[in-house]
């Protein structure tokens, strides 16, 4: 257990006046790797943070870094490099002096000091400004400034709590493919939050799902994408979200089926047991396609609207549900009026309606079924 | 809204004039009085038309009158000292004691925290007498009866409720994160006390350091009951001359001059920050 | 993922260091509100005694009697009635002048800056001072507003000398002194008032009397409640300005609570009165300042929310 991960979560439980912020959440992240932090406001992953940083007292659990217990080390000994989400930069001190503060903590020569800072200014671009205050730096600026503070002592673990939420879309996007690679060069373990699922999937090996201060789900980006543990899970990964409707599996058409629009949609082998279930059909927008030649469930087209670099088609079964589909921006549109789907069972995520859960196919009846 | 008529601006014009006038005539006229000598201040009717003197001041400044009648020394300078001795040492211990402790209840919400800022809060309302008598008999006993040590001590009645209260809210102003982005750097607890949230609390701090100066100086009921006679502050000096010196009009006018000039003084430098520290940062200035 | 091990140790605590370290840090402030209470509760203990520095020998606990004793004693209710009436003339008409001033200096310009700043002047002076220069100023002899009394026909007007006009006079110095203080707070107020009610209701042609009655005043009561409490608060215990004054007098004109109290103790020595009566000023003083405080407390929540 012990001096095998980089940084190692257990049973952390934090609790502000009556709520209970962080619920008994585990987790580990192995040297040299980046876990994402994932989930909406609110749901911890801030606090989780800075428990882990040190800059809050935990009621329970523990963390360790590299093997080490870390009650009562104190944040300035911990060796990690954090970036803010509204950039906390000191005020009053250059974009320089910002940069250097962890350097000159652990007394690093003047020589050393200023190479490095200077260093790391020109890996992220912001060399030119060094000499600025933080109120005359622009937004992208300044988060690439409290980045770089974060990195500058070359600290063996990394938080970044969010840092690209503040910045414009245009320099997030750009941000979001730099990261990586800033990020791979240094070895140092990182944890990375964010409420992006896009930025989720490009930058972790893993990505944790915190809700209501646990962990709900933890895989990688595929995963997470193609077996969330529940339909919350899976609304939080998609745009446009994923389509939800209430079916009740049947058996039929040589395997198991849900009827969408009268139309018989086959399920993947091994989820016999959802047959006569409450379930619910999850299928992404961009799992669909429209078929030219008369076969799939029939609906009718009702509006259509792009969507960044798709176009996203709303169109309504036979029953009167409504369907989400889209395509890249530029192919061909359905012809017009009645139009069909077509929908791959592995494509199709089946939950529980009462609970939520996704419902796993058997593999054992799978086997048995084929 | 500005559609003001020509007379609503001249009437707004000739109303202001009057209250400037109401305000600013006394510190005027105490001026005036300073640079005349008893017998232009006997004259009747007042006249505005005189020979100014500075003999007031420098019979002040030297310490003695030497008139046609007696020799008689004055004690006034000796006043002037004592206020600013008392006034400078309470608020430096003001800010040694209160600062930290500011600090300490802005970032700590430790049990009791709010509790005891109220309660020192409250001691800023409560009649002072109710605490000063029973001192006197203590001050006694306590050998601090003929001291600046003493004073300065009760002094902090004054400056101590001031300077928490303003600067509390100065530190609870920076944000969070940046100290913890600062600790996390690398630094101490005391090093991010020091560099940065003194530094970035530090226009309140002086705001309230000159505020709680203002108030210790001006202080009279604190002097008046524990003061020996040789510790006496201006307050109760100028107070005492008027009795001691009997008709010497001018000296006693120059005497308050020389008192409230440096509030005064004080108060046109740092008007900015008096509206948030008189309201205890109830309003922004 | 790792599941905790029964078997671990309970999670240890910060250091003892860490825990300590805020309450160190108060430790001054904290030894100051203890070191406040032993006067206090020796002014208690007095109070409930029969004690005259003049007659030692006859000390002795009258428990509640002093406090009985107020009621049947004229020069109580007067000392009530003079503080009550001083704190709520003072209170009023600086309330009054002040708002009318900040109205007056609403605008921001350089020249109502100008004016603001000097209209600070009085309000630094220390107000035993204030008193001191009224007094000269009222001076029978020299004084320039006996003067003008004279001129204006009142005869003979002695100002602080006599009792019909002591009151008078005093409330004048306090007003001097004070006013500029409720200025201050309801300038700060006034212009921190957002515009777009005043916007709609000029587009709406309310006539600017209503505006003020209507949106002006309640939009500044929070600012004019915590100006008058304070004032209030400080009104009532006023000591300064009477005592540079007057003493109290003529007569007990203007024997208001601390004035009585501070003659109780060194004049007749009457350490036992005294200090019921300060008891009894601390008590109105204490329910005040906690409405204050409540009061002062939103109204800072809120000047910190529009920051």
């Amino acid at each position: 257990m012990s001096g095998m991960s980089g940084i190692s979560v257990e049973n952390l439980t934090k609790r502000f006046k009556d709520e209970t912020v962080l619920d008994g959440v585990s987790f580990d992240v192995p040297k040299g790797g980046t876990l994402v932090l994932f989930g909406s406001s609110g749901a911890g992953k801030t606090v989780l943070l800075r428990c882990i940083a040190g800059a809050i007292e935990p009621e329970g659990g523990i963390v360790r870094i590299d093997g080490q217990d870390l009650h009562d080390v104190a944040p300035e000994k911990r060796g990690i490099g954090m970036a803010f989400q509204n950039f906390a930069l000191f005020p009053h001190m250059s974009a320089f002096e910002n940069i250097a503060a962890p350097l000159r903590a652990r007394r690093t020569r003047k020589a050393e000091l200023k190479a490095g800072v200077e260093g790391v200014a020109k890996l992220l671009k912001i060399d030119h400004v060094l000499g600025h205050a933080p109120k005359a730096l622009s937004n992208g600026q300044k988060q690439r400034t409290a980045l770089a503070r974060a990195l500058a002592a070359e600290p063996g673990v990394l938080l970044l709590d969010d840092p690209l939420r503040n910045v414009d879309a245009k320099l997030r996007f750009e941000m979001r493919l730099e990261l990586p690679r800033l990020l791979a060069g240094r070895g140092a373990t990182v944890i990375y939050v964010t409420q992006d699922y896009k930025e989720a999937m490009a930058l972790g090996d893993r990505i944790a799902v915190l809700d209501g201060g646990k962990i709900v789900q933890m895989g990688t980006p595929e995963d997470i994408y193609r077996r969330p543990a529940s339909m919350g899970i899976a609304r939080l990964f998609g745009d446009p979200t994923i389509n939800l409707l209430d079916v009740v599996p049947e058996n039929g058409g040589g395997g198991i089926i849900a009827r969408l629009s009268d139309h018989a949609v086959p399920l993947s082998p091994g989820l016999e047991a959802a047959v006569g279930r409450n379930c619910v059909l999850g299928i992404r927008p961009e799992a669909m396609a429209f078929s030219d030649d008369g076969d799939g469930v029939p609906v009718t087209i009702e509006a259509e609207t792009p969507l960044n670099e798709k176009t996203v088609t709303l169109a309504k079964t036979m029953r009167g549900r409504e369907l989400l589909v889209s395509r890249p921006a530029g192919t061909p549109a359905p012809v017009s009026g009645a139009a069909h789907v077509v929908i791959d069972a592995s494509d199709v995520i089946l939950f529980d309606r009462t609970t939520g859960a996704r419902i796993a196919p058997d593999l054992a009846d799978a086997e048995a079924a084929a | 809204m500005e559609h003001t008529s020509p007379l609503e601006r001249w009437l707004r014009g000739i109303a202001l004039t009057v209250i400037v006038l109401f305000f600013m005539f006394p510190i005027f006229w105490i001026v005036l009085m300073s640079l005349q000598t008893n017998e232009t201040i006997l004259r009747s009717p007042p006249s505005m038309v005189f020979m100014p003197t500075l003999q007031n001041y420098q019979a002040i400044i030297a310490g003695r009158l030497d008139s046609n009648v007696a020799s008689m020394s004055i004690e006034f300078m000796g006043n002037l000292f004592n206020s600013i001795i008392l006034s400078v040492g309470s608020v430096a211990l003001a800010l040694v004691l209160g600062v930290p402790a500011a600090y300490a209840f802005a970032r700590h919400k430790f049990r009791g925290s709010e509790d005891i800022a109220f309660t020192l809060l409250s001691f800023r309302f409560a009649p002072p007498l109710l605490v000063l008598l029973p001192l006197t008999m203590y001050f006694q006993q306590l050998g601090l009866a003929d001291t600046y040590i003493g004073l300065i001590w009760v002094y902090q009645l004054i400056c101590l409720p001031l300077i928490l209260w303003i600067v509390r809210g100065y530190f609870e102003d920076i944000p969070v994160d940046v100290e913890h982005a600062y600790r996390i750097a690398g630094h101490s607890w005391l090093s991010t006390f020091r560099k940065i949230a003194l530094p970035l609390a530090g226009p309140g701090i002086a705001a309230a350091g000159l505020l709680a100066f203002i108030f210790a100086w001006n202080n009279f009921i604190f002097a008046l009951v524990l003061a020996s006679a040789d510790k006496q502050p201006v307050t109760v000096g100028a107070l005492a001359f008027v009795t001691a010196s009997g008709i010497q009009y001018g000296q006693i006018a120059a005497a308050v001059v020389m008192s409230i000039a440096p509030t005064l003084a004080l108060a046109l430098y740092a008007q900015r920050y008096l509206v948030e520290g008189l309201s205890l940062g109830a309003v922004k200035g | 993922m790792t599941t905790a091990d029964p078997t671990d140790p309970p999670p240890r605590r910060a250091s003892f260091s860490r825990r300590a370290l805020p309450y160190l840090l108060s430790l001054p402030a904290l030894l100051v509100c203890i070191g406040i209470l032993v006067p206090f509760f020796t002014a208690v203990w007095y109070s409930l005694q029969r004690y005259r520095l003049s007659q030692p020998w006859a000390q002795k606990f009258n428990w509640g009697e002093n406090y009985l004793n107020f009621l049947s004693d004229p020069d109580f209710w007067n000392t009530l009635k003079v503080s009550l009436l001083y704190a709520g003339l003072t209170v009023v008409l600086e309330l009054l002048l002040g708002l009318a001033i900040a109205l007056l200096l609403q605008r921001r310009s350089r020249v109502n800056n100008f004016i603001s700043i000097m209209l600070l002047m009085p309000l630094m002076t220390a107000p035993a001072l204030a008193a001191l220069m009224f007094k000269l100023m009222t001076n029978a002899n020299f004084g320039i507003l006996s003067y003008f009394a004279q001129s204006l026909g009142f005869e003979d007007f002695r100002w602080g000398s006599d009792p019909s006009s002591a009151l008078l006079t005093v409330v004048i110095v306090d007003i001097w002194v004070y006013t500029p203080f409720i200025m201050i707070l309801l300038l700060a107020g006034l212009r921190s008032l957002p515009t777009q009610p005043f916007e709609a209701a000029a587009l709406d042609g309310v006539p600017r009397f209503q505006q003020f009655w209507r949106i002006t005043l309640p939009m500044l009561m929070p600012y004019i409640l915590t100006a008058s409490l304070f004032r209030l608060l400080d009104s009532i215990q006023q000591f300064d300005i009477i005592y540079a004054m007057t003493q109290g007098g003529p007569g007990d004109t203007l024997m208001v609570f601390q004035v009585e109290a501070y003659l109780n103790f060194f004049q007749s020595t009457n350490i036992g009165r005294s200090a019921a009566l300060m008891m009894i000023l601390w008590a109105i003083t204490f329910v005040l300042s906690n409405i204050f405080i409540k009061n002062w407390l939103r109204l800072r929540e809120r000047a910190r929310g529009e920051i």
